[in-house]
């Protein structure tokens, strides 16, 4: 399948590496010539990828769009095919959004930085291929194409502690995504026609067993990157240990990547597996809420605290996901992108804090508002943002997630009762620890660690960073539809397609989960005889 | 013209906004050269736009019918969420209070502030505050009310921690936005069911389905119940009533708004939802508890308090219960109309105590002393403020309270009581207090103490003659009884409670002798009310601790088990790794050896095998 309109996908996953090939030929005088190229560069993506979505993307449409496909390999059924709908356009646009911002957040990095802007510049390009990638294997490969910078960024610039966080971080996440590579494979054997092509891998009828599999298989994978609870405690350690504009990509962008793959594997490809998840999809973003926020609440680390809240909200995203409801559907995908927003603009701050202070511990940092105000303005923007305060984008996100999982027939009442209190008393929990740290690091008198002659308070660069992310978080706060438009066609689609996969195994529309650990149990005995076949 | 202004409605909180927005740059400090004064003079115009538009409104709808008028928000599928606003008497009405009240406490705060260095960010936030109340006077939808109450709870916070290096303010703002916000996330909760049973959520809607719903009685009963828990937050009920006590923490200007009007949004709120609350008996009942206990509660308290500010909110609480009780008797007018005297006579007390703490650089009434007589407009509008609050004479609160106690109190004899007990401790303690400070011989902070310049004077005059001309108002209104309703048994009751009250306090506190009251016994029970019966105690013992608690073991579990279980693989590999680098020790034998005794091992499985 061979477009003849312009390959813009290709040129903008392409434009990053490239321009990252000349960086090492580069006069280095105290980086600032690097710097102002790798700014360049990204601003310059960034504007195509705007101007190339205005151009050819069409709202309407419910399916892929921009498609473009060569054969690369095709002696192992490797294609260089890529498209975007409505679940992958906004995320693009966000990682390009985060990723600029987080070049012109490196302003600070001194020590060898060729080889930084060079392995920001291939985490740009990576970002954008695994969410516009249309073939499984090439998925896999952006996919871990953009773990290794992450594992230098760490281990290079992270620190005290950052070989360790950086060996965790590579250790996790590449054990699983193995396991993306091998459901690939088996997807792409089963029944005989062999491809790694996503659409006709989701239009291949599977056994439901063969599904079940799949999908734990993916969930896995995509349980460590979300992170999932128990998987998720190389997130605080990369954290905190990683350089402020690693960890903006990292909470802003990465961890929607493992969203995206939910949605895009397991929910539409894998949608007969899906009902049985749905329910232990639910419980687990419960549990990240509830742990991760309580856990949030003992930390003294400022990047840690942020990390643990960074899980608690995207458990959010899992009980979107799990909802069976367009509305919760696409909460889940506004929470991602809003989530990229704030905690991008919280660990950002917090590396502006870092880089006056060189703590990050909240026990020694205190009374900072007197000398930085403006810092304090914004990190308390950020932090009404990230405890969803109407009128910012986390409140239509964690909102709609909550008004689509109550109004989801997918579930007893009695479930959904129980979801939502709990997941409500992990809201609760999150101005929590949001205040206390606020509190800790700007209220009061100011601390030892604090009282350096010549603090200055953030610079317009500094300031123009976070007003590029809290504008958007306020605009979508204030009309949602800003972003929901985005992608509204797509999420109506992929969650009828969910629904009929749920009514093709329960024929009857309630399920009555009594013990939703067993969903296929309870699902009654005709699922449970489509079950053995 | 009525059609423009009915169409324009919208502007009324957007002016506010406007204020706060067009402030930012003298609030962060971009523009320096002209001062903060123009941010200032711009809120204040903003403000007499929104006042002057919502009293011509006022003025031109008074007659009509109620009006209704929607704008989408999210609009998807099946849900419409939408900005719905109401355009009545009452609404605009309460419009017309917060922006009027909004006014005046910015001029009073050009006095109050005049040296204040962030006096842009304070204007900015008070737009904001003004623009979050007049929205929720106007607002037609449960969904905007709640937002908005979310507004008004980000802007106590930041209001409370307008003074952010001082140490109490630290926990002040904190337990404000965190008391609140408990009560709105279950309001939200209440919300989000509401939106998935009734299917609507305009306040009018509601009402219709109201009529006709079908619930089972534990359903309504929860539902009810994570309804009022938002109002309780923001009225300072029991048991969410202590951050109003240390929000005094926050420049007094901001309190007069807080204590008159912020807190009387939660009820408006309570009084809008009153319909479905009373689709369960054990709503109201319980409606009708939390007001008693607060009310009761709060009144004693107050007498404890020896902090001017604190003394004057903890009534605010006590009023406000009056006004749940009211609610949780489905008198919706009598909770409107005490909600509107109390509003006036609070803003005019925190006015004149405003007025003091500025001369006195007190907050401490035992410090205070003989101001009656140096600052006589202040002691006025203190005494005209007290006398608004307390049916004494026949001001302003007299005839809510009056009808209070003629139509709720005569109900049941407990109610009655309790409207009493408020009446007469308010007056006793509105006494004490005008005993210390006015009274009596000055003290070192109190004798050179000059009357307040005329931007603090002047709005809080204007608001006296208001208070004064406030029963006017209401006759010309038609909500003012018979004279045969009013001349009755409850009436002499509670004006004999008043003077009691005030009586005693008079006798106590207006004597020259020292109002020290001696002995332990005394002591303790002066501890107990000062400390607020040790409700923070209970806080710390019971939530607190629990989070905090549950923190630390998740914490725990985090590190040493789930992570645990991580490094341990690591340990292990290693381990292995190491233990198993031995084996390789270049001497053929041992290789031989080992080769022999797997091919033994494995000939033996491959034998046993064969042999089964």
């Amino acid at each position: 399948m061979m477009s003849t309109q312009f390959p813009w996908l290709t040129v903008l996953i392409l434009l990053p590496l490239v321009a990252a090939l000349p960086i090492p030929l580069l006069p280095n005088k105290y980086g600032r010539t690097v710097r102002w190229y790798t700014l360049s560069a990204g601003l310059i993506e960034f504007s195509l990828m705007l101007y190339a979505f205005w151009q050819n993307y069409d709202l309407n449409t419910p399916g892929f769009q921009m498609v473009e496909s060569y054969p690369w390999i095709p002696q192992i059924g490797l294609n260089w095919s890529l498209a975007v709908d409505g679940l992958s356009m906004p995320l693009v646009i966000l990682s390009g959004l985060v990723t600029t911002l987080a070049l012109l957040a490196s302003w600070q990095i001194k020590d060898k930085p060729r080889l930084f802007y060079c392995l920001m510049l291939v985490m740009y390009s990576a970002q954008i291929g695994v969410f516009a990638a249309q073939d499984m294997l090439l998925f896999f490969l952006m996919w871990e194409l953009e773990l290794v910078p992450v594992y230098l960024l760490i281990a290079n610039w992270g620190g005290q502690n950052r070989l360790y966080a950086a060996t965790k971080f590579i250790l996790y996440t590449a054990a699983g995504s193995i396991f993306i590579l091998v459901a690939a494979f088996a997807m792409a054997f089963y029944g005989g026609d062999f491809t790694f092509d996503m659409q006709a891998l989701g239009d291949k009828s599977y056994s439901v067993a063969f599904e079940l599999v799949m999908y734990g298989a993916f969930l896995l994978a995509f349980g460590v990157k979300l992170p999932i609870f128990p998987l998720h405690t190389w997130l605080p350690d990369a954290h905190s240990e990683a350089p402020a504009p690693v960890s903006m990509i990292l909470a802003g962008v990465l961890l929607k990547m493992a969203g995206y793959g939910l949605l895009r594997m397991n929910m539409e490809m894998l949608s007969d597996a899906h009902p049985y998840f749905a329910p232990v999809l639910a419980i687990l973003g419960v549990v990240n809420i509830v742990y991760a926020s309580l856990t949030a609440f003992a930390q003294d680390n400022l990047k840690r605290r942020m990390a643990y809240s960074s899980i608690a909200h995207m458990g959010f995203v899992l009980i979107g996901i799990a909802s069976f409801t367009t509305l919760g559907v696409s909460g889940a995908l506004l929470q991602m992108i809003s989530h990229g927003l704030i905690a991008a603009a919280l660990f950002f701050l917090s590396g502006v804090t870092y880089e006056r202070t060189h703590t990050l511990s909240m026990k020694k940092l205190g009374g900072m508002a007197k000398q930085m105000p403006t810092v304090f303005a914004l990190f308390t923007a950020g932090s009404m943002a990230s405890l969803a305060l109407p009128g910012m984008s986390g409140f239509v996100g964690e909102l709609s997630i909550f008004l689509g999982f109550t109004s989801s027939d997918a579930y007893s009442t009695t479930f959904k009762a129980v979801v939502v209190v709990l997941a409500a008393a992990g809201v609760i929990l999150s101005p929590i620890y949001l205040l206390s740290m606020l509190r800790q690091v700007f209220y009061g008198d100011a601390s030892e660690a604090v009282a350096i002659p010549g603090l200055t308070d953030a610079k317009p660069r500094e300031a123009f960073i976070a007003l590029c992310l809290l504008i958007p978080i306020i605009g979508i706060g204030l009309y949602p539809k800003l972003a929901t438009q985005t992608y509204d066609a797509t999420t109506v689609a992929l969650t009828t397609q969910a629904r009929d996969g749920l009514s093709t195994i329960a024929r009857q529309p309630m399920l009555d989960i009594e013990l939703p650990f067993m969903a296929p149990t309870v699902l009654g005995t005709e699922a449970q005889a489509h079950l053995v076949d | 013209m009525t059609q423009f202004l009915i169409d324009t409605v919208w502007w009324v909180p957007l002016y506010g906004l406007l204020g706060a927005i067009v402030t930012l740059p003298w609030a962060v400090g971009m523009v320096r050269r002209t001062g903060p004064r123009p941010a200032a003079y711009f809120n204040i115009l903003m403000t007499l736009l929104a006042l002057v538009h919502s009293i011509t409104l006022l003025l031109a709808t008074w007659a009509l019918p109620v009006l209704h008028l929607d704008r989408a928000w999210l609009d998807f599928m099946d849900l419409r969420l939408t900005l719905s606003v109401e355009v009545s008497s009452i609404s605009v009405g309460a419009a017309v209070l917060a922006t009027g009240l909004s006014l005046l406490a910015q001029i009073f705060a050009l006095g109050y502030l005049e040296k204040d260095w962030a006096l842009a960010r304070f204007y900015g936030l008070m737009g904001f505050f003004e623009a979050a109340m007049s929205g929720l006077a106007l607002s037609d939808s449960l969904f905007l009310s709640y937002a908005l109450l979310e507004m008004l709870t980000l802007s106590t916070y930041l209001l409370v921690g307008f003074w952010y290096a001082q140490p109490l303010v630290v926990t002040a703002a904190r337990d404000a936005f965190l008391t609140k916000r408990v009560g709105d996330m279950l309001l939200l909760m209440g919300v989000v069911s509401l939106s998935a049973i009734a299917g609507t959520l305009g306040f009018g809607q509601l009402g219709i389905w109201a009529e006709t719903a079908q619930l089972s009685p534990l359903v309504a009963t929860l539902l009810g119940l994570a309804l009022i828990a938002g109002p309780v937050g923001k009225c300072a009920q029991f048991p969410l009533n202590l951050w109003l006590d240390e929000a005094m923490e926050g420049p007094n200007p901001a309190s007069i708004l807080r204590n008159s009007v912020v807190v009387a949004c939660g009820a408006y709120v309570l009084i809008r939802m009153e319909p479905i609350l009373a689709l369960s008996p054990v709503v109201l009942t319980t409606l009708i508890a939390i007001g008693a206990v607060t009310a009761v509660g709060a009144s004693l308290v107050a007498i404890g308090q020896i902090d001017i500010k604190r003394v004057i909110s903890h009534s605010t609480s006590a009023y406000l219960g009056l006004v749940f009780i009211a609610v949780g008797m489905q008198r919706q007018d009598i909770a409107l109309l005490l909600l509107l005297t109390h509003a006036i006579a609070k803003a005019l007390l925190f006015m004149s105590v405003g007025s003091i703490i500025l001369t006195t650089n007190t907050q401490n009434i035992t410090e205070m002393g003989g101001l009656a007589a140096r600052m006589p407009a202040t002691s006025s509008t203190y005494i005209v403020g007290s006398l608004g609050m307390v049916a004494v004479l026949p001001l302003g609160s007299f005839w809510a309270l009056q009808q209070w106690a003629t139509t709720v109190g005569s109900h049941l004899m407990a109610l009655m009581l309790v409207v009493l007990l408020v009446n007469s401790l308010t007056a006793f303690n509105l006494t004490r207090v005008f005993g210390l400070i006015f009274w009596g011989q000055p003290q070192a902070k109190t004798r050179r103490a000059p009357e307040v310049p005329w931007l603090l004077a002047t709005p809080s005059i204007s608001l006296a003659i208001i208070t004064l001309l406030l029963p006017l108002m209401l006759n010309q209104w038609g909500l003012l009884p018979e004279m045969a309703v009013w001349a009755s048994m409850p009436t002499v009751l509670l004006m004999a409670s008043g003077l009691l009250g005030v009586g005693l306090g008079g006798v106590l506190y207006l004597s020259p002798r020292s109002p020290e009251l001696r002995g332990e016994g005394w002591k303790v029970l002066q501890n107990i009310l000062a400390y607020d019966f040790h409700t923070d105690q209970l806080y710390r013992l019971t939530v607190v601790f629990a989070v905090r608690q549950g923190a630390r073991l998740t914490a725990w579990f985090d590190q040493y088990v789930v992570d645990g279980m991580i490094n341990l693989m690591g340990v292990a590999s290693i381990m292995g790794g190491e233990s198993l680098k031995y084996t390789i020790s270049g001497q053929s034998r041992n290789y031989l050896l080992t080769v022999f005794v797997g091919v033994i091992l494995g000939i033996a499985w491959l034998g046993w095998a064969f042999l089964n």
